[in-house]
């Protein structure tokens, strides 16, 4: 079962202070929709809103066409996974997967069933007469996820559950997640702050900042055209290099930027593009730059830190002015701190931002 | 080659051995009056009449020990304070995790007041109520009644207290999924949150029922009719004429058997009042 999610212009304030500003997404039935945004910027109360666990001070959430903002926690039809997973710790992992579906009269034959269905598709089968404190951490979390499985819920609220654990874990966690919901086919929603997670798991992103939707698109969308200077410094690591205007002016083909520590660049954005010089900047993502072959011209950058990441190295560097770049180069690039490198541009990666943050994309 | 530094050495076992002597000796102190209690209640009363110093010396005997059972006032009132006791330690932990309950979750009006309220009972002691307390049972009829001996240890600002701050050391996470599980409040506090209080529960229902067990102040002003006597008071009011009647060998013995049921409670739930002595329930 799987159901689609409305938010109408859903806003929460604390007294004064306005945690989240009129917030409307729709997210359609079995869509896997990653809420990604910085701590603080209200993505855990916009999950914890949809689940019942915060009231909305004005607007209004539906589930499967159903308003729900009214509704207590438990008659939503939404199941949440807990970054703490919220076992209960006196209960056998039995016990906690059937606790919600005997509180709504399930008969026992039925909750037996579902239990033993779902402990064997997350194969914690041998883990069910166990309490969560003889579990490991990736065990509890696959048994708070059973407990939610168990409800058939028209929708699955995951609220950072992958954080509490180590890095091989939570890979092997991630792919098994989107494994569920290939199978499952529910629609979920996913709160975290890693991007690696929203961009392998998410049919849609939602990139929150600041109490409002920065932009919502499929990770390649938000990757290859961010709407805001948040976003494009949010997703992509390393992060985008940017470098102040100087100067815009009718170009060869396009427009023809001054940019701090990189001269005078002819672009491919077109050159009737709208845009005031002050404040405005222009971004290039690491992996678009390249190191010149020996012998050829570039932008001269003086090398200060060389990362060798194995498939590539990252070359931290500051240019002419004393702007900083950081160049992506191949893994067994023979790069040196404090060498000087010469550095390709791809004008038709360039990413151009306005002085309020908006990317200005041709003709606007 | 130099020897690398060793900035960390373990405290060796002779260092921590006059602590072990300064244990030893402070144990020898507490347990002597106990020694001698039950050294003067297997003794017989002619012996003692001679002088206490006999406890050192044979014969030694039970007669004092069947005396109760045969003729003693004592099983009344052991009946009594287990009865006392027994309830104002259920009526603590009900109240008390009730309370507890109330002030670390739910959100009404005056919360934060109302705890201080009853924090404030931590300040005020017992003496300073006693006769408008003593006047108040007396209209509604309440001395010499059960319910009179157990009543005023209901109100447990201490219970109310270590309750509320156990309730509110248990994350919030778990009543959110309880709530998300489509339980009610009664059964998240029920079923969810009242078994995670369990080593709180034993520590408060340890020290209540000790305390009940051995007060003293308002059953003997309470309890003025011998049959309602509790066991403190029953052997209080023996001492006064043991000259006359029993003797000490058998008032020895009546403190003994009077002292057993706490003992036993003590033995059983060890090492949750060495917890709770320690802080460590409450974390």
């Amino acid at each position: 079962m799987s159901a689609s999610i409305e938010l109408e212009n859903v806003s929460k304030r604390y007294g004064a202070l306005t945690v989240l500003d009129d917030i409307s997404l729709s997210i359609a039935a079995g869509e896997f929709v990653v809420f990604l945004g910085p701590s603080g910027c209200g993505k855990s109360t916009l999950l914890r809103m949809i689940a019942g666990l915060e009231d909305v001070s004005s607007g209004t959430i539906s589930v499967g066409g159903r308003r729900v903002d009214t509704l207590p926690p438990g008659k939503r039809g939404v199941a949440m996974v807990f970054q703490s997973y919220a076992l209960y710790p006196h209960m056998t992992v039995r016990q906690n997967m059937a606790f919600g579906l005997e509180n709504i009269g399930v008969p026992k034959d039925e909750i037996g069933r579902r239990v033993k269905a779902a402990a064997q598709t997350l194969e914690i089968d041998h883990l069910i007469d166990r309490k969560p404190q003889k579990l490991s951490g990736g065990q509890r979390q696959r048994v708070a996820i059973g407990r939610a499985i168990v409800k058939e819920p028209a929708a699955f609220l995951f609220d950072e559950p992958l954080s509490n654990l180590d890095a091989a874990l939570r890979g092997r966690t991630r792919l098994e997640l989107a494994q569920l919901h290939a199978r499952l086919g529910s629609t979920m929603i996913f709160v975290t702050h890693d991007q690696v997670e929203a961009m392998t798991l998410a049919d849609r992103i939602v990139i929150m900042n600041a109490r409002r939707i920065e932009q919502i698109g499929t990770p390649m969308e938000i990757y290859q055209r961010p709407a805001t200077r948040f976003v494009a410094s949010f997703i992509g690591s390393p992060t985008m290099n940017f470098l102040p205007l100087t100067a815009i002016e009718k170009g060869q083909s396009g427009l023809a930027l001054s940019v701090a520590g990189l001269g005078r660049v002819e672009t491919s954005f077109p050159s009737q593009t709208k845009i005031d010089v002050e404040g405005a900047s222009l971004g290039i993502r690491a992996e678009d730059l390249s190191i010149s072959a020996e012998g050829e011209t570039g932008i001269p950058l003086k090398a200060e830190i060389v990362e060798r990441l194995g498939d590539r190295t990252l070359v931290y560097g500051v240019l002419g002015d004393g702007s900083k770049l950081t160049v992506e180069a191949d893994g067994r690039a023979a790069v040196r701190a404090g060498e000087v490198l010469q550095v390709r541009l791809a004008p038709d990666t360039f990413h151009l931002f306005a002085a309020d943050g908006r990317a200005v994309r041709g003709g606007q | 080659m130099r020897e690398p530094e060793v900035t960390y050495k373990p405290e060796s076992l002779t260092a921590s051995r006059p602590l072990l002597w300064g244990a030893a000796v402070l144990s020898l102190i507490m347990m002597a009056p106990v020694a001698w209690l039950v050294g003067l209640s297997i003794k017989s009363n002619q012996d003692l009449m001679m002088g206490t110093d006999s406890v050192f010396r044979f014969p030694y005997t039970l007669v004092n020990y069947l005396n109760i059972l045969h003729s003693s006032q004592v099983f009344g009132w052991l009946l009594n304070s287990v009865i006392v006791a027994t309830g104002h330690t259920l009526g603590v932990l009900v109240l008390s995790s009730l309370a507890g309950y109330g002030f670390a979750r739910l959100e009404f009006p005056f919360r934060r007041t109302v705890f201080v309220i009853v924090l404030f009972g931590l300040a005020v002691p017992e003496q300073a109520v006693i006769i408008a307390r003593h006047q108040m049972f007396s209209w509604l009829n309440l001395h010499n009644t059960y319910l009179g001996l157990m009543l005023p240890g209901f109100s447990s600002a201490f219970g109310v207290f270590l309750m509320t701050q156990f309730f509110r050391a248990i994350p919030k996470d778990i009543d959110e999924a309880a709530l998300l599980d489509n339980a009610s409040q009664f059964r998240i506090f029920w079923k969810i949150m009242l078994p995670l209080t369990l080593p709180a529960q034993a520590t408060l229902g340890i020290f209540t029922f000790l305390g009940a067990w051995n007060d003293y102040w308002w059953p003997l002003i309470s309890a003025t009719r011998k049959e309602m006597y509790t066991l403190t008071i029953g052997i209080a009011s023996s001492q006064t004429n043991f000259a006359q009647s029993e003797g000490l060998g058998f008032l020895a013995a009546q403190a003994v058997f009077a002292s057993l049921p706490a003992i036993i409670v003590y033995l059983i739930f060890q090492r949750h009042i060495v917890t709770a002595v320690s802080g460590g329930a409450v974390k």
